[in-house]
């Protein structure tokens, strides 16, 4: 079941969420919501399921408009933050509710839903806990059931928002592979909403990356991060370097060093983005195409070094092998120089 | 109805920074002792005057009888209309919003703020047989006022409040998620509230239902005037006491009285533990 | 309050649903609350606006004014303070027994009003326990002022406690506690401290209690003897107009009575839409 988000817009009050906002996603997909709070992720995910009707714009999935369709009809699976499981029921009357609840004609009988049930619970790997109250359940284990409910219905998508927000570290870490390999076995088309960027690096077959309302970019997420598309996500995902340049005939120029900047036809201020490991450090050579700086300090990260530099007045970031840097034979306070291998440029704002 | 846990304040041990604790506590217990526990330790003590035989030959003869059976009989009927009619005006002034909304939430609490005495003479003026709403009925010889009808509707007026307000918070802080997820699973908005809502309304409703009763059980200005207070037949317990104390049976008064604070008593404590096994598995 | 949420498609009830619902809501309410006071007015005013004030000043009625002015001046600031004592050593300490002691204090919320005043009759009534004393003193409690004075505090004396006790807990005793380490006595911080911090649950409570003091009826009835000119309260100047078949002038003291109801009621709104946020603590 693909999805097309058309333009999409909505405004609370004076509030804008989202301004006319598009995205696709392919059957199958696993996309992420990625962004800072109040960057619109939940709100376009809930307009998707049904949850708030739009302001402007329209969204199909699978090629009907859905718009118009109450929400009970639309077979979306949403699973909530804080899961909302209905306390007063067991797990097993939790996860069969959406069976039961349908109309007579298409309501499976009590045997088939205790087999559906069961069936689901496996999946999720909570057969053992069918009779138990949600409040006698891990967080962890909270969450599956609310998986497996929304999985009941056999939606046409399936929906998360902020799944693993309320786990803790190492229950989030373990759950996320689990929903990988299990996004494997089901192949659902799925959505899901995070502002944890290494969440969505690691889940997502694709990532769209929101702010203030709007899209930055979807890519994959090696793509997003190797090429961001906007100087936003150039700071959002992973640390970059923030540096100020002057562009001239497709070159942005750092003092005395220049690096190709995928810039067309600009000549003038801009700004570039450039991560830690795509900043050489060497010995003071006597070469002109490069930068000085100051060592400030140097932090040990297991098998890398993150060295602190003072440049051109600012703070700078450097991700480099230890065993390289060893090599160098450079120490804090030291002169130093600096080649940036790789920048993302920007026009000014 | 007692107030519900205390939080602990946020630090122990402060009567030594503080002042005024023993001042304060020794007041206080004077006061309640003087005020309440005394004047109700000679009820129970008078009724104590009388041996087990005598008490028991008040509490079952005929009279007696029909009053509890009037008093616990009418206030169990006005306090599941109360229930209902409750938590409709609950959902009204939570749910949905209308002109004049702040007026009806007010009108709700008007039951409590009207002297009981006032609301029994105006609703026995308003069902009589020639009253706005009594000459509805009388064309088909239903009597409101002076007949059992009548100690409903007023038992009706004084609880009315206690429903609304005991539901009232507790569906405004309802998860709308709960009901966002029942949609989504394909409920409709009858299935929903069947399913998802009236549960996790329960406990409130049951709470508000018990304060109703209590109330009525105890009701004395509202219906007297509304009542007809024919012994056997519109009599109520309270009524009972009075016309007791005016005979100067002493003894007898505080036999029923006791009898009724018993029985209220052990109202609260059944609720209270029907509480407790609905929320059992709820943490 | 907040404010609802008809927004959230999921929330919104059919349309017939909600006018039903809407319909039978407020005709209920019309039935039991709107009608009862409108009879009242039109009652009161049966006989024109000249045997209205008639009735209200009839000199039984304005006796009757003044002791109802009498009992809640006296009652209600004696359960102010009752309550503020109360408050202060609930919220302020810890001490074994708290529990008990607020579940006490709620007591006269569960007794009937006619055990409320009976149990002084059995007091200090001719045959009370103190009955022979009092005679012999030539003191009368029960059917004189002092009896109506207490029955009315029994039956009012959780209101003020009730609404401070979870303010006070709410708000702990840090601010004091500064207080004291700066030097300050005891009264200093009771004045400068904590009173401004309670002062509009103090004054929803205050206005509560003297509601129901100057309404109260049951407890009242018991003790009081119904003598005219004399023991008689608004309420029960109502009842016995009444029973006499003087209709206007029941009701017109009754409009008086629900005339403060209403006052009340508009008071205490303004209260709570005024200071929603210091009031909501009270309503754990």
């Amino acid at each position: 079941m693909t999805i097309e988000v058309s333009n999409v817009s909505k405004s609370f009050g004076a509030y804008h969420a989202l301004n006319g906002v598009s995205l696709n996603v392919g059957d199958g997909e696993l996309t992420a919501l990625l962004g800072p709070s109040g960057s619109g992720k939940t709100t376009l995910l809930r307009i998707i399921a049904g949850l708030e009707r739009p302001d402007g714009g329209e969204v199909l999935i699978r090629g009907e408009n859905l718009t118009k369709q109450p929400l009970r009809d639309r077979r979306v699976g949403f699973v909530f933050q804080h899961y909302s499981l209905f306390r007063h029921m067991t797990v097993f009357e939790n996860v069969a509710f959406g069976l039961r609840v349908r109309p007579r004609k298409e309501r499976p009988s009590e045997r088939e839903i205790a087999r559906r049930v069961d069936d689901l619970l496996s999946l999720v790997q909570l057969d053992r806990l069918a009779d138990r109250y949600p409040a006698q359940l891990s967080g962890g284990q909270r969450q599956r059931v609310a998986l497996a409910r929304a999985l009941a219905i056999e939606p046409k998508v399936l929906l998360l928002d902020e799944p693993f927000g309320a786990l803790d570290a190492r229950v989030r870490k373990e759950l996320r592979r689990w929903m990988r390999k299990l996004h494997h076995e089901i192949n659902v088309t799925s959505v899901f909403v995070t502002h944890d960027q290494e969440e969505a690096l690691e889940l997502a077959d694709r990532i769209a990356i929101m702010n203030s309302g709007r899209i930055e970019q979807v890519a994959s997420p090696a793509e997003a991060y190797d090429r961001p598309a906007t100087p936003f996500v150039s700071e959002f995902l992973g640390f970059a370097n923030r540096l100020p340049c002057r562009v001239e005939r497709g070159f942005a120029r750092f003092g005395d060093m220049l690096v190709p900047a995928e810039l067309e036809g600009y000549a003038g201020d801009a700004i570039a983005y450039v991560r830690p490991h795509e900043i050489g450090l060497a010995r003071l050579n006597g070469r002109a195409d490069i930068g000085r700086a100051t060592i400030d300090s140097i932090v040990a990260l297991g098998p890398d070094a993150r060295v602190d530099l003072a440049y051109d007045g600012q703070r700078i970031e450097v991700l480099i092998d230890r065993e390289r840097l060893a090599e160098l034979g450079l120490n804090v306070g030291e002169p130093c120089a600096i080649s940036i291998l790789r920048a993302h440029v920007f026009k000014a704002a | 109805m007692a107030m519900t846990a205390v939080a602990e304040p946020r630090s122990v041990r402060r009567w030594n920074v503080l002042p005024g604790f023993g001042l304060s506590l020794g007041f206080t217990i004077f006061y309640l002792g003087l005020i309440v526990l005394i004047p109700l330790a000679a009820l129970f003590l008078k009724a104590a005057e009388l041996d087990p035989a005598s008490i028991w030959k008040i509490l079952i003869s005929p009279r007696t009888l029909a009053a509890f059976r009037m008093t616990f009989g009418a206030s169990a009927i006005a306090a599941l209309i109360n229930s209902a009619f409750g938590l409709l005006i609950a959902w009204l002034l939570v749910r949905y919003r209308f002109w004049g909304r702040g007026i009806v939430d007010a009108m709700v609490d008007l039951p409590f703020a009207l002297p009981t005495a006032v609301a029994g003479v105006a609703l026995t003026a308003l069902t009589a047989r020639n009253g706005w709403i009594g000459s509805l009925f009388a064309p088909f010889g239903i009597d409101i006022a002076f007949a059992p009808p009548g100690i409903a509707i007023a038992l009706i007026f004084v609880g009315l409040p206690f429903v609304v307000r005991t539901v009232q918070p507790v569906l405004q802080d309802l998860e709308p998620e709960l009901e966002e997820a029942a949609a989504t699973l394909g409920a409709d908005r009858w299935q929903t509230f069947r399913k998802v809502t009236l549960p996790s309304l329960s406990p409130a409703l049951l709470t508000g239902f018990a304060l109703a009763f209590a109330r009525a059980i105890g009701e004395y200005g509202s219906v007297i005037f509304i009542a007809g207070n024919r012994p056997g037949e519109t009599e109520i317990v309270p009524l009972l006491i009075v016309i007791k104390l005016e005979e100067y049976d002493y003894r007898g008064a505080a036999v029923i009285a006791v009898a009724s604070l018993l029985a209220a008593f052990l109202l609260l404590i059944i609720i209270n533990l029907l509480q407790r096994r609905l929320g059992a598995h709820r943490g | 309050m907040a404010e609802p949420r008809p927004d959230r498609p999921a929330l919104i009830d059919p349309r017939w649903a909600r006018w039903a619902i809407f319909l039978f809501g407020m005709a209920f309410l019309v039935l039991f609350v709107a009608l009862p006071v409108l009879t009242i007015v039109v009652e009161a005013l049966r006989k024109g606006w000249d045997s209205y004030f008639g009735a209200l000043a009839e000199p039984d009625t304005v006796a009757a004014i003044r002791m109802t002015l009498t009992v809640a001046a006296i009652s209600v600031p004696l359960n102010t303070i009752f309550g503020v004592a109360a408050a202060w050593c609930l919220a302020k300490f810890d001490f074994r027994g708290k529990t008990i002691l607020m579940t006490l204090i709620d007591v006269p919320f569960s007794v009937s009003p006619v055990i409320s005043g009976m149990v002084f009759v059995l007091l200090f009534g001719l045959q009370g326990w103190f009955g022979p004393w009092l005679r012999a003193h030539d003191m009368k409690i029960i059917f004189a002022v002092p009896g109506l004075v207490l029955a009315t505090m029994f039956v009012t004396l959780p209101f003020v406690a009730r609404e401070l006790i979870p303010l006070m807990q709410e708000q702990g005793a840090e601010e004091e506690e500064a207080a004291r380490m700066l030097g300050a006595s005891g009264w200093r911080t009771f004045w400068s401290i904590t009173l401004p911090n309670i002062k509009w649950g103090l004054l929803y409570g205050v206005l509560l209690c003297n509601a129901r003091a100057m309404g109260e009826y049951g407890a009242v009835s018991v003790v009081s003897g119904h003598i005219r000119g004399l023991t008689n309260t608004l309420p029960l100047q109502v009842d016995i107009l009444y029973n006499e078949y003087n209709m206007v002038a029941a009701f017109a003291v009754a409009s008086l009575l629900a005339g403060l109801a209403i006052v009340t009621l508009v008071a205490k709104s303004m209260l709570e839409w005024r200071y929603a946020d210091q009031l909501a603590l009270t309503r754990r």
